[in-house]
């Protein structure tokens, strides 16, 4: 039939019309996208003042959505202390921000002081202002170490170096537990060791309860694995790995036997049984249902959990390997704020980092569920006694008097998280993949992502 | 046999009609040509295209052509880029998880398209029977009611439903099927059919109703003849309507293979690609390497790759159901 000869046609100049439009793209292609490769300004500033003049300033905030109520609270103590200072500030989803921070420090007027995301890709385009000469000029030198190791960079490697960072307060994790069930199973005070830790899940397992409420729909399970790893192999080197120094590796037997003992939990039956299809949400509900005795988790579930379980709930850092040892924990800024180099009000903007660590903002950070910032020999802030919130801060003194703050590992790459960390651990506790093969799949991604 | 007969009928209108309209078009591109219209008159179409057109220049074609640029190139969206050459391609076809995402968006097409169209049919045939206005208008609109609900949405919903303590675990629980309960989205077996099963929950809707209005234009007399013939509903339904749906079968094909290879917000919101990789497909991953992992480059050779695919998959089925 005549159709038959007719329909051809338009196919073959559709594939005709697909060719011609990949020739011209390929004409395109001949010119790269993106600024051209020259050298980029300095981001050093030329002259600091620590003060902030009289002339009305206002100052573009960027963070993420999860952050707001802490950042409107610090905004607002700090534009009544300086009332010629307005900050307007933008948030998006906190899941957006990581797609759309490089493009805010990227743009021609970018906001004047902005979430840091990665300091390292920040510095390698030259899109952070230095802050050295305000550290000096502020006096933040004084602040403990490791509250500012994580926002240095030097040649492209975060840790050390100038600083390009400062935090508005700080994240804390370790093990929550309930109360009730602790006494059930004869815990009188936390567990010293790893090895007390798992007798207790194994008499929280006999009666019934699950032992530890880990969720890995979104590789929550990757939170027991860094909290044995931040001990076995020690904070210094699971920092430099997440700060992707030279050589750093996860690929060893520390890390391989943090894996193996989440593995050994997870096939005791101390996890839930449907670990890989529980998510934050329903994770915090199995815990707020009295079934789960520990919930390994951090700060910013505090708030929540003193308003469902109130008194019910207490906190500790992991234990070490052996009684005695060191505690560490992962802990990073709430928000780390840095100056965009192209901003044109960075003396006021480093006022705004300077106020971070004083006495008010540390009261706000704290009273937001957050680790405050700052020296050691600042006024305490007060905490209502008895709150879980309590507990935690207790946590933080002691892992930071033991200069155990540690990054996340899940930020040692920008697609790490989604990329390995997530399925990676998906499969260890599907019992699809062994220790040893999830600790060389994440290396090997991460090596691979930083093409070395 | 009176069935066949009756079955070249609509075939035979439909030639008519086109046949009608090539004269009529021949005609008047013959016109043109001779007559004192001139070239004035063949601008006046391009200018009344015009607005479309640029329109598809400017957000179809130049996103096209841009992203085939940035697939030679190693650019994390902010820096000055560096040519890369052909890498980004071969990385897609030599990454195990790259290449097995690409077979998970064949599998769905399983879910997306065949038992869509298999469900539309027989919905499709048993709504058509339905002599109430009334209840005609409410099956209608509850098949069709999935299709307005933003696919992000509805993942989000069947999170629920799939969760341990969900309503599928629940009715499985009911019908004393507990052996079978088990955490849908978080099972390696079973989380890529479970994705699955929401497409066709999206599709049959969309499917249902272009069947049923092609349905609408099959000459009611054929069915009658037919049963006065003696067919069968399994008769009818072979001779009439199928042969019949012929073009509209043709366009939910097309339709739901585009969907289930480029698919991206179910998954998205659903399990994100895992447990593991099990539910990984390109439409996911073309976004978190662009936008989690700033590889500009690599994400556009696998959107570039994907979009070949398709249009591999697309024309050859076009081609079969345009043939006649």
């Amino acid at each position: 039939m005549h159709n038959a000869r007719r329909s051809p046609r338009p196919t073959r100049r559709t594939v005709l019309g697909v060719i011609g439009a990949f020739s011209v793209a390929g004409v395109a292609a001949c010119s790269a996208p993106g600024p051209a490769a020259t050298g980029a300004a300095d981001s050093t500033p030329t002259a600091v003042s620590t003060s902030i003049g009289t002339q009305p300033v206002t100052l573009k905030l960027y963070d993420g959505q999860g952050l707001k109520t802490l950042d409107d609270a610090l905004i607002a103590a700090f534009t009544k202390k300086y009332p010629s200072v307005t900050i307007t500030p933008t948030y998006d989803p906190d899941n957006v921000t990581t797609q759309n921070q490089p493009r805010q420090l990227a743009s021609a007027s970018p906001p004047d002081l902005v979430r840091v995301i990665s300091v390292t890709s920040g510095t390698k385009n030259n899109l952070l202002t230095n802050l050295d000469a305000y550290g000096a000029a502020y006096g933040w030198d004084q602040i403990p170490a490791s509250q500012l190791a994580q926002f240095r960079a030097k040649d492209g490697v975060a840790g050390s170096g100038s600083l390009f960072a400062k935090a508005s307060g700080f994240t804390m994790t370790g093990l929550y537990y309930n109360k009730k069930l602790a006494q059930q199973v004869g815990m009188t005070t936390p567990p010293a060791s790893v090895d007390e830790l798992t007798t207790l899940m194994g008499k929280a397992k006999a009666a019934g309860l699950t032992g530890m409420v880990v969720a890995n729909k979104e590789g929550g399970g990757v939170f027991p694995y860094q909290l044995l790893l931040n001990t076995s192999m020690g904070p210094d080197k699971v920092s430099q790995w997440v700060f992707n120094a030279q050589g750093a590796t996860i690929n060893n037997p520390e890390s391989v036997a943090a894996a193996t003992q989440v593995d050994t939990w997870n096939k005791a039956g101390l996890f839930p049984q449907a670990v890989n299809a529980l998510d934050a949400n329903a994770a915090d509900a199995l815990f707020a249902s009295n079934k789960g005795l520990f919930f390994p988790w951090g700060n910013w579930d505090a708030a929540n959990l003193d308003k469902t379980m109130p008194g019910q709930v207490g906190f500790f850092p992991m234990p070490p390997t052996t009684s005695g040892g060191k505690v560490a924990a992962m802990s990073d800024a709430a928000t780390a704020f840095g100056i965009p180099t192209k901003s044109t009000n960075k003396d006021a903007a480093a006022a705004f980092l300077n106020f971070l660590s004083s006495d008010e903002a540390r009261q706000i950070a704290v009273d937001n569920g957050f680790m405050p910032t700052g020296l050691p020999s600042q006024a305490a802030p007060t905490i209502k006694s008895g709150s879980v919130l309590a507990d935690v801060t207790k946590a933080f003194a002691t892992v930071s008097g033991d200069n155990g703050q540690v990054p996340f590992v899940q930020n040692a790459t920008a697609g790490i998280s989604n990329q390995a960390w997530t399925p990676e651990s998906q499969l260890l506790l599907a019992g699809k993949s062994t220790p040893e093969q999830f600790v060389a799949n994440v290396q090997a991604k991460y090596e691979d992502e930083l093409k070395r | 046999m009176s069935t066949v007969d009756g079955l070249t009928a609509p075939v035979d209108v439909a030639d008519e009609i086109s046949t009608a309209s090539r004269r009529r078009l021949v005609r008047r591109r013959g016109g043109a040509g001779r007559s004192s219209l001139g070239s004035g008159a063949r601008w006046a179409g391009w200018l009344f295209a015009l607005p479309a057109l640029v329109m598809y220049a400017v957000f179809e074609l130049y996103p096209i052509i841009t992203a085939v640029q940035y697939s030679f190139f190693d650019w994390d969206g902010v820096s000055a880029a560096t040519p890369a050459g052909l890498k980004n391609y071969t990385r897609v076809f030599t990454e195990p998880q790259l290449l097995a995402s690409i077979i998970h968006a064949f599998i769905l097409i399983i879910f997306f398209t065949f038992l869509p169209v298999l469900l539309a049919l027989v919905v499709a045939s048993i709504v058509r029977e339905i002599k109430s206005k009334a209840l005609g208008a409410t099956a209608r609109t509850m098949m069709f009611l999935p299709q307005i609900i933003p696919g992000a949405a509805s993942a989000i919903a069947w999170t629920w439903m799939y969760s341990p303590n969900g309503a599928v675990n629940q009715m499985l629980g009911a019908l004393g099927l507990s052996s079978l309960q088990r955490a849908w989205l978080g099972d390696f077996t079973w989380a890529l059919p479970a994705v699955g099963i929401i497409g066709t929950w999206l599709a049959t809707g969309l499917c249902t109703l272009l069947l049923m209005a092609g349905i609408g234009k099959i000459d009611t007399s054929l069915y009658e003849a037919a049963s006065l013939d003696g067919a069968n509903r399994i008769q009818q339904f072979r001779a009439i309507t199928l042969p019949g749906l012929r073009q509209e079968i043709g366009v939910c094909i097309t339709i739901t293979i585009i969907a289930a290879l480029a698919s991206f917000d179910v998954v998205f919101m659903s399990t994100q690609g895992g447990p593991g990789y099990s539910t990984q497909v390109p439409g996911v991953q073309v976004y978190q390497l662009a936008f989690t992992e700033n590889r500009i480059g690599q994400s556009s050779a696998l959107a570039v790759v994907l979009s070949l695919i398709v249009l591999a998959v697309i024309l050859p089925i076009q081609r079969f159901f345009r043939e006649k």
